[in-house]
């Protein structure tokens, strides 16, 4: 339990009155258009999506999972952070096509690569998948804030839960992603400032750094200093082969749309910015951010470790960061603390709301149900949508306990054996929607059966992650490749159109051929360097 | 820098060219250096701020290579911008 002095509360009162003062100062401009209440009209310079892409995904839990990693493995740990680096690639290279194809959402892109009834089956798919997925975050999300306030001050978890979600939902009912970005903005200089003044405030007070390394030293934990302390090639609990397959499934997926998750909240961030250069520039220097942050993470918790070596309880050492600000900061600044946590909660779940809603009024709605709609009718449509997720994510925050492990399986399968299709849609021409819902569709049976039904039969042993992985996509591609030439190619009018608009990388030749015999592009790129 | 192209017509920009290839090398490179810079610097070992300072100069090339293009893109794509949001209208609103 923690006792706020005047000066807590007063932090803490005054950050969420400015998170207030945001919804109304945008409201205006939030409801000019669904361009205005999902994009910010498209006109924001890098920086702005960049900071929310960093304040999005500086969430309550995450300092939880990083500090749990970091305190089992050491500075290994910082490589189970490293996901992030998809945005490496991604930013200049899927980003720049994403950028060009002007789609709201992902599921909006489906329609302009892929056509007919394929196209508008992944659309619908995707869409819904997304509008569950964001109510599965919110949930999330809103729970581990409930656990942290019943912590600090006993608090039952529904009340933290809904409180802080419902603040939020304000300013993102009021003035859409506008409200979102700008708060972020906020949030995010907040965040950063705090992880770098806690975990600073942690690494002193554990003596410094040569007496943390002193301290690890003497414990016989020196291993825990080095990244690159590998258990093996394959054996133990950090194979180099686990390595290797991170940076693979990391730095590679850049060049496709969706292999990572994060992808669909700054495929929304990619769309705000005013160019294709200030999308790229964003995206890169956004989860730039993320990977210094990672760094001054695993730091700290080295300090908490040196301080507190080997606590039992994964529960208890996965607080570490948070004990170091609790435990150690000064009564006055525990409250510009709580007030960071805040503002790490509120752009996580403002990001979740307003992307949820977009898929439920670009995807579903409008081009669904009713597609004459006039701007103002899908900008109410948007406010409706936030609510409905609102609602939902606090059944879902309430009943997680009980479905945690099924959701997390549910992460799993939509990730793994879909990685590879992901890519190929960006980057091969004759890869088609049946490809890639059978790829889906593939994923789905394959996961259960490698992950769950052969080990439970002791048909094959239970495989280490990154065996599951390689056994998903060699699985996957033996069905998806084969539909994928057993169908018709995309109709070549929509190839061509979606070729001159986005100009993809990779295998695209009779694409491209066919756009300069239509005049549209120049003879001279008929051949281009590289390029099949 | 010798072999680098840095003026762009918005033809040549729009292709995916040898700078695109350096860029997608530098880049993960750039954010792996950082990772493990920022971690030993704060740990104050020397090779840490020399890691993390590789890592600066690597971002000033990769700026200096992929920006002029980058430039070039957005400055010819903007201008078609507005035809391909009302073509995108159509398919939304089933026009096409």
């Amino acid at each position: 339990m923690v006792n706020f002095a005047f000066l807590d509360w007063f932090w803490l009162f005054a950050f969420i009155i400015l998170m207030l003062f945001c919804g109304v100062l945008f409201y205006r401009l939030g409801k000019r258009s669904m361009a205005d209440f999902f994009l910010a009209g498209r006109g924001l310079p890098w920086w702005l999506p960049a900071a929310s892409v960093y304040a999005t995904h500086t969430a309550t839990d995450t300092p939880i999972w990083v500090s749990g990693v970091i305190y089992k493995y050491g500075l290994r740990g910082i490589w189970y952070t490293f996901f992030s680096a998809w945005c490496a690639i991604s930013a200049f290279a899927s980003t720049r096509i994403f950028r060009r194809s002007l789609a709201y959402t992902q599921a909006e892109w489906q329609t302009l690569r892929f056509s007919g009834l394929g196209a508008e089956l992944l659309r619908g798919w995707i869409a819904g998948w997304q509008v569950f997925m964001n109510m599965f975050v919110l949930g999330w999300v809103g729970i581990a804030m409930g656990k942290l306030c019943r912590l600090l001050f006993g608090w039952p978890e529904w009340i933290g839960l809904i409180l802080f979600s419902s603040v939020c939902a304000i300013y993102v009912l009021a003035a859409g992603y506008w409200g979102v970005v700008m708060a972020d903005f906020q949030q995010g200089v907040i965040a950063l400032s705090v992880i770098v003044i806690v975990s600073i405030w942690g690494i002193v007070a554990a003596g410094g750094p040569n007496t943390i390394i002193a301290k690890l030293d003497a414990l016989g934990e020196s291993w825990r200093l080095n990244p690159f302390a590998f258990s093996g090639v394959t054996s133990g609990d950090f194979p180099l082969v686990w390595f290797l397959t991170m940076l693979v499934i990391a730095v590679i997926g850049g060049f496709g749309m969706g292999t990572a998750i994060d992808w669909y909240p700054e495929a929304q961030r990619i769309q705000s910015a005013k160019t294709v250069r200030d999308a790229s520039y964003s995206i890169w220097s956004g989860s730039a951010l993320i990977v210094i942050r990672n760094s001054l993470w695993a730091v700290a918790i080295l300090a908490f470790f040196s301080l507190y070596p080997h606590i039992p309880s994964t529960a208890e050492s996965e607080m570490a960061w948070y004990r170091l600000g609790f435990e150690f900061l000064p009564v006055g600044l525990v409250g510009f603390f709580f007030a960071a946590i805040v503002a790490i909660h509120l752009s996580t779940i403002s990001t979740h709301l307003n992307l949820g809603a977009s898929y439920a009024t670009r995807d579903l709605y409008h081009h669904y149900f009713n597609p004459k709609a006039s701007e103002k009718e899908l900008v109410w449509v948007g406010r409706i949508s936030t609510l409905i997720l609102l609602l939902g994510s606090f059944l879902y925050g309430l009943m997680m306990q009980e479905i945690t492990q099924w959701l997390i399986f549910a992460l799993w399968i939509m990730a793994a054996g879909i990685w590879l299709p992901n890519i190929l849609q960006v980057v091969w021409w004759r890869f088609n929607a049946w490809g890639y819902l059978s790829s889906w569709i593939a994923n789905l049976g394959f996961s259960w059966l490698v992950v769950w039904i052969l080990p439970e039969f002791k048909v094959i042993p239970v495989l280490p992650d990154y065996l599951q992985f390689w056994s998903m996509m060699v699985l996957g591609a033996l069905i998806y490749i084969p539909i994928t030439f057993l169908t018709k190619p995309e109709d070549m009018d929509r190839l061509v159109k979606y070729y001159v608009m986005s100009r993809p990388l990779g295998w695209w030749k009779p694409v491209r051929e066919e756009a300069v015999r239509r005049g549209l592009l120049k003879p001279e790129d008929a051949a281009v360097e590289g390029e099949n | 820098m010798r072999g680098i192209k840095t003026h762009w017509t918005a033809e040549q920009a729009d292709r995916w060219t040898k700078e695109d290839h350096v860029t997608f090398i530098i880049s993960p490179l750039i954010y792996f250096l950082l990772a493990i810079g920022v971690t030993f610097s704060l740990l104050l070992k020397w090779y840490g701020f020399v890691i993390l300072g590789m890592s600066a100069v690597l971002l000033i090339v990769m700026i200096k290579i992929i920006d002029p293009k980058l430039k070039a893109i957005s400055e010819d794509y903007e201008s078609k911008q507005k035809q391909y949001l009302e073509d995108l209208e159509k398919i939304a609103r089933w026009e096409e």
